[in-house]
């Protein structure tokens, strides 16, 4: 009876050993998180739109390319403050299809962080201009393009918001709109600031690691 | 040997010796006899070829991708943008070629090495018609913009992950049971790595699955960073390893050098790696313990590493002559060095200091293709180019092996080579402050270069493919005609 011929030992307590490392180091946290998650004073819920937004981005898959968790070191300040996890309260699932929050946070910054570009970039008008075609405001840009999140349209409605297309990106007769999740998109990337640390229980704003 | 001939040796022999040098190394020939059960080669055959279609259409997708990075208006279709193509990339090599790749061989290697066949060739067929199933639905289904929540490597809704879960299980009861009634006393090492993979897969699946702890951003990247972890170090690392535990012993002809550092390696991989996964959101949101754990371990994976590498290269020993003469060798010689060498790199990334310049770079993406091509899929090579021919008694053209040897290990190498220094340039660049658009413009000869490493490595898929159906099964069974009686009396 030991481990290298019998086979329910053996696999037992690979089976198990595993399944209880798991628990410690990542069930447990991740309960512990959903546990102590509170959101800040100044922070408002996402609406509706903004929910179908952050859909869209789900799925084209920005998370591939753009990050939304600023660090607490001195080259990330740039993005803005250090990102406390208040921060992601109000975020929820998208769907039985998806039942677990998005991810966010991101991996990757081939693009820059997107943790508060609605403070960056609040104008409207450019980031459909930016999502229509990345290369008309920002020429080096390697991110795709998205023109069906746009459609091209004869005569433009009045709460239509027309998006300035000119040059090789313009369509050859009408006017270019965004689509509904287009505009979701935009709301979604408008809504991202930072809300404000003051008087907040979770306020590290003092401890900057790294300088 | 040009110095030897030009001032030592005395006539032409020697001379004309050199002349008629070949332009490559002769390989030596196995002479294989095709193996006497047709039913166990064609369930392996059939894997494996399902496997290298994935690997031709993931690659040549993954190619597409990085052509993209230098013109990014080249298609403006929904189902081709990079966001929706890129989990398609990672997906189909991760579920389709690798791991159906890695199970065909386990299901050799589990019977062979318990003296039995295979507990139920019937079952092994439901499980690759479901892992097929799951890796088509799941690509056309992240090509049309519904994914499970960008997260990274389990971009496969659900129901999709599901079905593979249970094709994988499948496998797992399959190979669990012929270990169980092997006819031999002990379990070899092998057996421990590779059924191991499957228990610890099965659980990582479920609690990744599991919703009721991932419902704020911050929990779910708890999760997102074990998952993405063990995703890779429970299933294709425990699997690789297990199968080059048997065969570089086998296609040696000698045993492995140290049993017990096996062993050793195994427990330590269990202990540290499970612990690592954190790492990958160092500076994040997360609980700062868990990410402080994670980084001392991933210092401490560097004794499962010396182990299972030293263990490897010390059974080489001495044999260097048969890897150069052999075509399937200088695989697993390659794949073994890559265990070694870009796990090592992984440790390193997890360093707090290193992490500061490496993390969110392009650095990553050269260590996930170093680590997941040069370490995984250059053993799964070893193995079919060992085994195949013993199975099917057909060998591969030996020039076509070597093509495919060299245009896969020259293309990773500038593949890897230009986004290591891209990815650190760009580390650089944020460190120092400058604009982000910097970041971007640095990279883009960086681009290139990794696109011309890319095409190499996608040509020498193509050259793979050729030859793996050069070692098909042969249409007509072998004329020895054997009795079911015989063959279980045999067996």
């Amino acid at each position: 009876m030991n481990l290298h011929s019998n086979h329910k030992l053996l696999f037992s307590v690979i089976f198990l050993g595993f399944l209880a490392l798991s628990m410690v180091i990542a069930v447990g946290p991740a309960i512990g998180v959903e546990n102590s998650m509170h959101p800040l004073p100044g922070a408002k819920p996402m609406t509706d739109l903004e929910k179908r937004g952050m859909g869209v981005y789900i799925a084209e898959g920005c998370v591939a390319c753009h990050t939304q968790q600023v660090r607490p070191i001195e080259m990330d300040q740039v993005w803005g403050r250090a990102a406390v996890p208040g921060d992601y309260a109000y975020v929820e699932p998208l769907g039985m299809w998806s039942p677990y929050a998005p991810a966010l946070l991101g991996s990757s910054r081939t693009g820059p962080d997107l943790t508060n570009v609605g403070a960056r970039q609040a104008s409207e008008t450019w980031q459909y201009m930016h999502l229509y075609n990345p290369r008309m405001v920002v020429p080096d840009s390697v991110m795709p393009a998205y023109p069906w999140l746009f459609e091209v349209v004869a005569e433009v409605g009045a709460d239509d918001a027309v998006v300035p297309v000119s040059g090789e990106h313009a369509p050859p007769a009408g006017q270019v709109i965004p689509t509904e999740d287009g505009a979701a998109l935009v709301a979604y990337l408008l809504s991202l600031r930072q809300a404000s640390l003051e008087g907040s229980p979770t306020d590290h704003s003092e401890g900057v690691a790294g300088r | 040997m040009a110095a030897d001939s030009a001032s030592v040796v005395p006539g032409g022999s020697a001379l004309a010796r050199d002349h008629s040098r070949p332009l490559t190394v002769g390989k030596a020939s196995v002479h294989p006899v095709a193996d006497k059960d047709t039913q166990s080669t064609n369930l392996i055959f059939a894997y494996l070829g399902c496997a290298a279609v994935w690997l031709v259409i993931g690659t040549f997708i993954g190619e597409y991708l990085g052509i993209k990075f230098s013109s990014p208006d080249m298609d403006h279709l929904p189902w081709l943008s990079y966001g929706r193509l890129r989990p398609v990339h990672t997906n189909t090599v991760f579920w389709g070629w690798s791991s159906l790749a890695l199970i065909a061989l386990a299901f050799y290697v589990v019977p062979k090495t318990s003296n039995r066949r295979l507990f139920s060739i019937p079952l092994a067929w439901v499980s690759l018609v479901l892992i097929n199933l799951a890796v088509i639905v799941g690509d056309v289904l992240l090509l049309s913009g519904i994914n499970n929540g960008g997260q990274e490597y389990r971009e496969y809704v659900w129901p999709v992950q599901a079905v593979f879960a249970v094709g994988a299980i499948l496998v797992a009861y399959n190979l669990i049971q012929t270990v169980a009634k092997r006819d031999v006393e002990e379990i070899y090492i092998s057996n421990w790595y590779i059924v191991a993979a499957f228990l610890w897969t099965t659980v990582v699946l479920v609690i990744a699955y599991l919703p009721f702890y991932q419902t704020n951003p911050i929990s779910e990247s708890v999760i997102q960073g074990y998952y993405m972890h063990m995703g890779v170090g429970m299933w294709f690392t425990p699997l690789a390893l297990g199968l080059t535990y048997y065969f570089l012993p086998k296609l040696l002809n000698k045993p492995i050098y140290s049993y017990s550092l096996g062993v050793l390696a195994f427990w330590t991989q269990m202990l540290f790696y499970t612990m690592i996964g954190a790492h990958h959101f160092v500076f994040a949101p997360t609980p700062w313990w868990i990410q402080t754990v994670a980084i001392i371990f991933s210092v401490g994976m560097l004794v499962t590493l010396a182990a299972g590498t030293g263990n490897f290269l010390l059974t080489m020993r001495g044999s260097f002559r048969t890897i150069a003469r052999s075509y399937s060798l200088p695989f697993i010689l390659a794949g073994v060095l890559a265990y070694f060498f870009w796990s090592a790199q992984g440790s390193l990334e997890a360093l707090r200091s290193l992490n500061l310049v490496w993390h969110f770079t392009n650095f990553t993406v050269a260590h996930s293709h170093l680590t997941m091509y040069g370490f995984v899929a250059f053993l799964i090579w070893g193995g079919i180019y060992g085994l195949l021919p013993m199975l099917t008694g057909r060998e591969p053209r030996a020039f076509l092996v070597g093509v495919h040897f060299w245009f896969a290990f020259v293309g990773l190498t500038f593949y890897g080579t230009a986004l290591m220094i891209g990815g650190t340039m760009q580390g650089l660049s944020w460190l120092a402050g400058s604009p982000f658009i910097d970041s971007v413009n640095t990279m883009v000869p960086f681009w290139l270069w990794r696109a011309v490493g890319g095409s190499l490595m996608f040509l020498s898929h193509l050259v793979f493919a050729y030859n793996l159906w050069t070692m098909r099964p042969a249409r007509a069974p072998a004329p020895v005609k054997a009795p079911a009686v015989t063959a279980r009396a045999l067996s």
